[in-house]
């Protein structure tokens, strides 16, 4: 079975249908829609993290690097006034971060434990401060997309990308099959080393396995995924900045991560979905929502170490 | 020695800034032999099993694994070649199934680990690897346990499985009885007699009964050096190694 | 480059780099230390500025103003250690990157309550307003150069503490083997406190001392904690020496960079960082 665990099988049956059935309640309310979309654009990129930081022991603070990164690659490689097709540049995207993943990688995962942290951060600001300070690429502004690519696949268009409820199907279908893909990957053989890995390192390297090549592999993979939400979302509202790259967009991904359960995969949708709502109400009633947001992390930290989907698995599962 | 030589080290040094944790060692294994290191406390047993499994680099010296020298290659590397080891402080996967803790070793071996797609149970011919290894240490009872909640000794005897697991020709066992009781250790005692007429294993081991029932080949070391390597009965009548044992007040059987 | 114009920018760059250690090295310590890698630092020298500016638009004293400013950090960092970084000594990072993170929301926005977000300013004091002739054609603010000696004196200060005092054999001690220093007797939670405070206090004294020379605005800790980071790693994790090496080296590279490549100035120290990990991933003076 794909979905081993009881809680996040009733998780998926609970919360695709329901998100599946969205917009026809919403239909008047484009708003609530968008709002929709970017919280699962964002669910991937947080998805993508939690298998970093969760499944690999990889803590990484700077994986908005490789969402804001997405937007960018796509403003270079995209013609200006020209519709491209979007399942081939989403292919050149992943490709492309990939490779730069590869290089940042190689010399990321060189560290371990904090100064890991320090040296992620650090890359990213790096990004950061050569987006933000270029001319070419609208600095702090960024720059705008003026055409959406079309999704057709075989001459079959199926999104239209203009259409927010189509483009809403479309992020929720790349959100399943982010789900769907980690799956697979961490039920593979390489996911039994990944996890050896990440039980015990030492064991794993005097087993004969080259730990460090494997942690590559999994950054690769995790920062291509993260650069297609940054695709994404550039798509969505058709401008690209470089508060995509900032720290504190890895920061807050962290801290969804956290709140949804480190390492559950499904859980990065849950801490997603209840941080961006949290945000969404205190920012609606107080003008220092930040000061609820701090306060909210810290007592989290201190009192709700699991998450979510810890706290469901308690009650859910089956106790052996 | 009529015996094929698997592993052998050339004049192995370790140093520690000043201290010699190792001097000048030069010794040879032989297939299907057993060939047991003791030695007091701090002679060095443990540096020279890390420098055998590529855990530490040597200062000067050479380790030749059949007939290619291999002290340069990397860590992971020596257990590719088939060196294998045990530690002394029970290293396992805790909150994985014995079957799993084997399973990450057999997989080492039969490769698909940059398979991401198909299930790690798709093959079933890997957990028959991993099921043997259980098999051959008397742990198949245990096989569906999560490791952290066996006993100590069954977790020492997963140790030892997980080595086996990788098909290896040398087995580096480092004090495989440590902390067992008796009925545990002639358990442990039992399987290394079967073991040792299919691989080359190097045994650190303190409980001297046991060393010296299972050892073809016996080396004794004090300091880091190379004190006499010989037949156990050579080695028991040797009048340094009475002295190197009385002087420093450590057991004598 | 003109030889005046490379020689102010060698004391820009200088006096930059003393500035940036005295934020480091409270990084530093904390970690070498406690093994805390705290994020809300930055938010500390923040906050010193603006404490800076409150007290001196306020006691009109910028003198008095400095003294109250650390005074008060040194008490935030008294009780966010004894309340907070307390839970976090059992823990692993990414639980303390989590919760430094929450910090760094409150900071800011207490700032913004408290102080909103327009710019603020600080004039220089009086007695350090003027500026000292370089060549015939180029001086230099006093204020700077005063800010420069007082950076060189704190490091001396800090050498002379950790190398010959009681508290600095503990926190020595305590760099080295934790188990050791609570073996001898010693309430190593106290050491934790006041080695926090101290941390603390430098972020903001640092603030309070850049405050007359920049504007005063949210997310300037946020600024300064990267290039922090960048010094640390540079230097090496917990190294005090380290952090003087780096912070200078960092200083001098920024400055230099924005008159000689001002196209890549920002990314100058990062690029500077990656050549220093591949050579040495430790840093330049880790143990």
């Amino acid at each position: 079975m794909l979905f081993q665990k009881r809680t996040e099988r009733i998780f998926i049956w609970v919360f695709f249908p329901l998100a599946l059935m969205m917009p026809l309640f919403l239909e008047q309310n484009t708003f609530y829609v968008s709002k929709l979309t970017t919280i699962m654009i964002f669910a991937i990129f947080v998805m993508s993290l939690d298998y970093l930081v969760g499944r690999c022991g990889l803590i990484t603070l700077g994986h908005a690097m490789f969402y804001g990164l997405g937007g960018y690659i796509f403003v270079m490689i995209a013609p200006e006034y020209d519709a491209v097709n979007f399942w081939i540049y989403t292919f050149y995207i992943c490709a492309i971060s990939a490779l730069i993943a590869l290089v940042i990688g190689f010399l990321v995962l060189r560290t371990s434990g904090i100064y890991m942290i320090m040296i992620t951060l650090a890359f990213a600001q790096m990004t950061f401060y050569f987006f933000s300070d270029s001319i070419e690429f609208g600095g702090n502004d960024g720059v705008f997309i003026y055409v959406k690519p079309d999704t057709s696949l075989f001459g079959i268009s199926m999104f239209d990308l203009d259409n927010p409820i189509h483009f809403y199907y479309l992020c929720l279908l790349s959100l399943f099959n982010t789900l769907f893909f980690f799956r697979l990957v961490t039920r593979s053989r390489f996911g039994r080393v990944i996890d050896a890995i990440h039980e015990n390192p030492g064991r794993t390297t005097a087993l004969g396995y080259n730990v460090f090549v494997f942690r590559l592999m999994a950054y690769v993979m995790a920062s291509a995924l993260g650069a297609y939400a940054g695709y994404l979302f550039t798509m969505q509202y058709g401008f690209v900045n470089p508060s995509m790259l900032s720290w504190q967009t890895s920061g807050s991904a962290l801290v969804m991560s956290i709140l949804g359960g480190l390492g559950t995969l499904y859980g990065a949708i849950l801490g997603t979905v209840v941080y961006e709502g949290l945000h969404y109400v205190l920012e609606h009633m107080t003008e220092h929502w930040l000061l609820f947001m701090g306060a909210l992390i810290i007592l989290m930290v201190i009192l709700f170490k699991n998450g979510i989907a810890g706290y469901l698995e308690k009650l859910l599962e089956k106790r052996s | 020695m009529n015996t094929h030589v698997i592993l052998k080290t050339e004049g192995l040094c370790k140093y520690w800034g000043g201290l010699r944790a190792l001097d000048d060692i030069s010794l040879t294994f032989h297939d299907r032999q057993l060939h047991g290191v003791v030695g007091p406390n701090g002679a060095g047993k443990s540096t020279l099993l890390n420098l055998l499994c590529g855990h530490y680099k040597p200062t000067s010296g050479k380790i030749i694994h059949e007939g290619e020298p291999i002290d340069a290659i990397k860590p992971w590397a020596f257990a590719r070649r088939g060196i294998g080891r045990s530690f002394q402080k029970t290293n396992i996967y805790p909150s994985a199934t014995c079957l799993e803790n084997c399973c990450i070793a057999a997989q080492r071996r039969m490769g698909g680990s940059f398979n991401f797609l198909r299930s790690r149970h798709h093959q079933t011919v890997l957990e028959e690897l991993a099921t043997n290894a259980l098999e051959k240490v008397g742990l198949a009872k245990r096989r569906d346990q999560v490791a952290a909640h066996i006993s100590y000794g069954e977790q020492r005897q997963l140790e030892i499985a997980m080595v086996l697991a990788t098909s290896p020709c040398v087995l580096l066992l480092d004090e495989p009885m440590a902390g067992m009781g008796h009925e545990e250790s002639l358990l442990i005692i039992d399987l290394l007699k079967r073991l040792k007429q299919e691989y080359c294993i190097v045994l650190v081991e303190h409980d001297m009964d046991a060393i010296f029932e299972l050892s073809d080949q016996l080396t004794v070391m004090v300091d880091g050096q190379h004190l006499t390597t010989g037949s156990v009965e050579q080695v028991r009548e040797d009048p340094r190694v009475r002295e190197a044992y009385l002087g420093q007040g450590d057991e004598v059987y | 480059m003109t030889t005046s114009l490379f020689f102010v920018q060698l004391i820009n760059g200088l006096q930059y780099g003393l500035l940036l250690f005295l934020i480091a090295s409270g990084l530093t310590l904390v970690f070498g230390v406690m093994g805390i890698l705290n994020l809300a630092h930055g938010s500390m020298y923040m906050i010193g500025a603006y404490l800076a500016w409150y007290f001196v638009e306020n006691t009109g004293s910028f003198t008095l103003s400095a003294i109250i400013s650390a005074a008060i950090a040194l008490g935030i960092g008294i009780v966010v250690e004894k309340t907070l970084i307390q839970r976090l000594y059992k823990r692993n990072h990414l639980d303390q990157v989590l919760l430094t993170i929450g910090m760094i929301f409150v900071f800011n926005a207490l700032q913004s309550i408290l102080w909103g977000d327009d710019p603020l300013g600080v004039q220089v004091p009086d007695a350090l307003s003027g500026a000292v002739p370089l060549t015939e054609v180029v001086e230099y603010p006093v204020y700077r150069i005063f800010v420069a000696f007082l950076c060189v004196a704190i490091a001396v200060l800090m050498y002379y503490m950790i190398n010959r005092t009681r508290l600095g054999m503990l926190i020595r001690a305590g760099e080295s083997n934790r188990e050791m220093v609570e073996c001898l007797g010693i309430d190593i939670s106290r050491l934790y406190t006041v080695v926090f405070a101290i941390g603390v206090m430098l972020a903001a004294v640092a603030g309070v001392a850049a405050a007359p020379m920049s504007s005063i605005v949210p997310g300037m800790g946020e600024h300064v904690l990267i290039a922090c980071f960048v010094v640390v790693v540079i230097g090496g994790m917990g190294s005090i020496k380290g952090a003087f090496v780096g912070a200078l080296l960092v200083g001098l590279v920024d400055t230099f960079a924005s008159v000689l490549v001002p196209q890549l100035s920002s990314m100058m120290i990062y690029i500077l960082m990656a050549f220093i990990l591949l050579l040495k991933p430790q840093g330049l003076f880790s143990s």
